[in-house]
């Protein structure tokens, strides 16, 4: 099942992104030149001017921008980074080099632009990711957390040393990170039908065993917690490109509920970014419904996790539906169920019982 | 029962007993105290002739192979009016002997520590004093002297004269000290002294025979103070007391000279007359004679004597209010007393003598300040009769007197006259010459009064330059001398502390010297080591008034300052940042040249407002 228009999507994505830089760097250029002072203008990313963005499913940023100015004294510093991070990002694009946020914050070092500390350098991260409206993976800058996918999905590199070279993704059962390579590779091929996305690795491994990626012809997915953006961007990828439907299996608590939201509906940190999220993705489980419907052991609710569901509450994705009720039963229930509860019931239980319960039932959602 | 013996004492030895009271406790403190006394006597020597003082001083170690304390040879050379040699063994052996008994301000009080630092010397080291004086800049008389301490007599081992031309004094005395302990405070005395006293030049070569030369900075001396009476806010009991046995009109002395006197104005130099005669004789002229001859011829009429019987005897007491005259007589050896006869014309004239002026003539004539109208008010306020004679007063009427004194608040503010601050121009340059500071400014206060007592603020404020960065600092004066221990409870530090110095635009360590000065009649120190000046609220408001105008003016100068340095900076990080916003943008359009951004330094560096 493979989508022929989308073939070389990161190719033109690179191209469009490089083209936005020298855009803003013959801007800048030019400013100078004529003896005015060059500025950027940043979408406010303040709490005022995050909205849910009923359409798009998804948060995202209001008009207000912020200029940021290198005629105001106290922003010339400020202003100076984002252009060196512009200059920089163009450098790592054109060389094919990826780095770390802890890179960026030392490469900065070299050209005497002097971040006070990491958290300072990832903030300008930021502010160019909401300038050029690209997330920081397409400038080429990870951060430290991986997850990885398994699964009959055939890629082309793109990474210097590699473009053209192709990979199947079911060669190696531990599955594979879903890092820089893999992220700005070309999706050739499919044989699956489904994508599960599962938020822990012990589960992930389970299902890689269990074959679940034969029985169910699916590509396994493991965000490991709170997916990271490059593997919502690949999930977004295999929803849109390869057109799979993405299902989410995460632990039966407030916190599991909401990595679904965001594998769906993305969150408001990411407010300014766009393509992070799979509209249509499904939530199976583990609803607060399921701990009664399949008896699982469960644990008790801490204060925090009650304090969760009260502001979750007030997020307009959690207005109506499933997504109302489950977190109205969660605080009735006041306890909670990890995907593993299964395991009381058997290692496969999750598997030969639970999923295509879920599956079948996720039909008439 | 064991029997007392009371024997009295030389003041010398009173103090050799005592010396710890007077700085000479430890050889330390001695060595550094000695300096001081001799250093501020010739300051005060050459301030009183107008004359610029040259002082040189330097210590010496007898044996400098020896470890601390050991002896030291100590000098110190003026060129002051000097002495008159026939005064200098008093000066410099007696204790107690000196010309500063006036109420006016000095550095030193009635010459007592220079006698003390010879005293000391001798004590520590059994060595005279040596004393070099010349006063007409034509001779100059040495004298190598020990003082006899039971007798409070100096002893002259040598004496002799040589031909000189300039006047001075030098004096050096050996004493036991300890340079390795006394010496920073020593220098720091020295340089303090420099710069509270501008108008001299100053050289001090220590043990080591390193040499500290402070060159004068101004050429004009302040205006010397004057001696002034008393204010009656100022005195006490005992000063009234005191001052009342000087008005009575002394019994004259009988002697030849008095006898020629009176005989002069009698016109009776060749006549040998009777007592009848001669007062017959003065009768007519009465109203022409002095004082002391109306008072011999009162007596006179009372005892019935002539001039040559007069001379035979001594008047003992004229006891007014019990009308009697008790008279010693050589020839009988015997005590006399006589009946006053108040009917007696000359029993007024002797009681009005006796008794003493007014109180109203007493007031006006003896206080600073204080007018005819003024002292009516005061006797009123004080319940005593304004014609009153202050000689026959009470006991009970002094103290009343004395307490109505301090309570009435009419009189006028004490005469400043008898001050000598520095002045604002002198004290300025001293600061400059001192610290050399990007800025300062000082402020000399009009004279208040506490007690009394008159006294003048003089402040100055410094700030960067050569000055350290290293927290303010307090230079504190006390009539010109440095007060150099006991800081901490100080009424200038309480007062420096105590101000807010954020709002004056100064933060962390500032690189900020303040200068006080504080002149009067009578400082109030603390303790007797006069070290620190207590916290009299009139002289804490002075200080304070003073120190907010100065401090307002710093803020004016660091505003300034502020603002060239916001110019700098940001010159600085235009420069810094424009050349790689620059570089950055080449490489990010594709350019190979740079764009022409010096323009945008340039502009960058004077935006005045920050957007």
């Amino acid at each position: 099942m493979k989508n022929k228009s989308s073939q070389r999507t990161a190719e033109a994505k690179k191209e469009k992104l490089l083209s936005l830089l020298q855009k803003h760097g013959l801007n800048i250029y030019d400013n100078l030149d004529q003896g005015k002072f060059p500025q950027f203008v940043i979408p406010s990313r303040s709490v005022n001017n995050i909205v849910y963005d009923k359409k798009l499913r998804q948060y995202i940023l209001g008009n207000a921008n912020a200029v940021r100015s290198s005629r105001n004294m106290s922003q010339l510093r400020s202003y100076t980074q984002l252009a060196w991070l512009a200059f920089f990002v163009n450098r790592l694009i054109r060389e094919g080099k990826s780095s770390t946020l802890r890179d960026i914050y030392y490469s900065s070092q070299a050209f005497s632009i002097d971040f006070e500390d990491q958290p300072e350098s990832d903030n300008i991260i930021v502010d160019l990711e909401a300038v050029t409206l690209s997330p920081r993976e397409e400038f080429h800058i990870f951060p430290e957390e991986r997850s990885s996918v398994f699964g009959d999905l055939t890629i082309e590199y793109t990474v210097p040393g590699y473009e053209g070279k192709r990979m199947n993704l079911s060669d190696h059962p531990d599955g594979y990170l879903i890092g820089p390579s893999l992220s700005s590779a070309e999706l050739v091929d499919t044989s699956a039908e489904l994508v599960i996305a599962i938020e822990k690795g012990g589960l992930f491994t389970r299902f890689v065993e269990e074959k679940v990626h034969k029985k169910f012809k699916s590509i396994i997915v493991d965000t490991a917690g709170q997916a990271p953006r490059s593997t919502r961007n690949l999930l977004r990828r295999l929803n849109q490109e390869m057109g799979l439907p993405v299902v989410i299996l995460a632990d039966g608590d407030v916190y599991g509920e909401h990595i679904a939201m965001v594998i769906k509906s993305g969150s408001a940190n990411a407010a300014h970014l766009r393509e992070l999220t799979v509209p249509d993705a499904k939530w199976l489980g583990v609803w607060a419904t399921d701990i009664e419907k399949y008896k699982l052991p469960t644990i008790p609710m801490t204060e925090s996790d009650i304090k969760r569901i009260y502001d979750l509450q007030k997020d307009p994705r959690y207005q109506e539906g499933n997504w109302k009720k489950q977190l109205e039963v969660f605080l009735k229930l006041k306890r909670k169920a990890e995907l593993e509860a299964f395991s009381k019931y058997g290692l496969t239980n999750i598997t030969d019982k639970y999923l295509p319960a879920k599956l079948e039932e996720s039909k008439s959602f | 029962m064991s029997k007392e013996t009371f024997s009295q004492i030389s003041p010398s030895e009173f103090f050799y007993r005592n010396r710890d009271l007077a700085g000479f406790s430890n050889p330390t403190r001695s060595l550094y105290t000695s300096v001081r006394e001799f250093v501020e006597n010739a300051l005060d020597a050459c301030d009183q002739k107008k004359i610029l003082p040259d002082i040189h001083m330097s210590i010496k170690a007898v044996d400098p192979e020896q470890s601390d304390p050991k002896h030291y040879v100590l000098t110190v050379k003026d060129n002051g009016p000097g002495i008159e040699p026939k005064h200098v063994p008093h000066a410099f052996g007696t204790v107690l002997y000196g010309s500063k008994f006036g109420l006016k301000q000095a550095r030193g009080m009635f010459g007592l520590g220079a006698t003390m630092a010879i005293l000391y010397g001798q004590i520590t080291t059994n060595k005279p004093v040596t004393v070099k004086s010349c006063a007409d800049e034509k001779t100059i008389d040495e004298f190598v002297m020990l003082l006899d301490i039971q007798k409070n007599k100096p002893v002259i081992l040598k004496h002799n004269t040589k031909e000189a031309s300039k006047t001075g004094l030098s004096v050096s005395i050996v004493l036991e000290g300890d340079y390795s302990k006394a010496g920073s405070k020593i220098r720091d005395y020295v340089s303090q002294t420099s710069l509270i006293t501008p108008y001299a030049s100053m050289t001090f070569e220590d043990p080591s025979g390193e040499k500290f030369h402070y060159p004068r900075i101004v050429k004009e001396m302040p205006p010397p103070p004057t001696i002034i009476k008393p204010h009656p806010h100022g005195v006490d009991v005992e000063t009234i007391r005191r001052m009342i046995v000087d008005t009575h009109y002394q019994i004259p002395a009988v002697d030849n000279k008095m006898i020629d006197k009176a005989k002069k104005e009698l016109g009776l130099q060749k006549k040998t007359l009777t007592t009848k005669d001669i007062l017959e004789r003065a009768q007519k002229r009465w109203t022409d004679l002095s004082r002391p001859v109306r008072t011999i011829l009162a007596v006179m009429s009372f005892l019935n004597v002539d001039f040559d019987g007069l001379q035979k005897i001594r008047i003992d007491d004229i006891d007014v209010a019990n009308k009697k005259i008790t008279y010693w007589d050589f020839g009988e050896s015997q005590s006399h007393a006589v009946e006053l006869d108040s009917e007696s014309p000359y029993y007024k004239q002797l009681a009005n003598t006796i008794q003493g002026d007014t109180l109203l003539t007493f007031l006006t004539k003896r206080f600073q300040r204080v007018g005819p109208t003024t002292a009516e008010k005061f006797c009123e306020f004080a319940k005593l009769k304004p014609e009153r004679r202050i000689g026959s007063m009470t006991n009970e009427e002094l103290v009343r007197l004395a307490d109505a004194l301090q309570k009435f608040d009419d009189f006028l503010a004490p005469d400043p006259s008898c001050l000598a601050p520095l002045g604002e121009e002198p004290l300025s340059k001293g600061i400059m010459k001192f610290f050399n500071p990007e800025f300062a400014s000082v402020m000399q206060r009009s004279a208040s009064a506490y007690s009394g007592f008159p006294f003048v603020v003089e402040l100055g404020i410094a700030y960067g330059g050569d000055i350290p960065t290293a927290g303010l600092k307090v230079y504190r004066f006390a009539n010109r001398i440095p007060l150099l221990y006991d800081e901490g409870s100080d009424v200038v530090l309480k007062i420096v502390n105590e101000m807010d110095w954020s709002r004056y635009k100064v933060k962390g360590d500032p690189p900020l010297v303040i200068v006080s000065h504080i002149c009067s009649t009578r400082i109030p120190y603390k303790t007797v080591g006069k070290e620190n000046v207590a916290d009299r609220p009139e002289l804490e408001r002075e200080l304070k008034n003073a120190l907010q105008y100065l401090a307002r003016k710093l803020a004016v100068h660091m505003s300034r300052k502020g603002a060239a340095d916001m110019e700098k900076k940001r010159a600085n990080l235009y420069a810094k940042y424009v050349p790689l916003i620059s570089q950055f943008a080449t490489e990010l359009s594709g350019k190979k040249k740079e764009p022409n951004y010096k323009q945008l330094i340039k502009i960058g560096s004077e935006i005045e407002e920050q957007v």
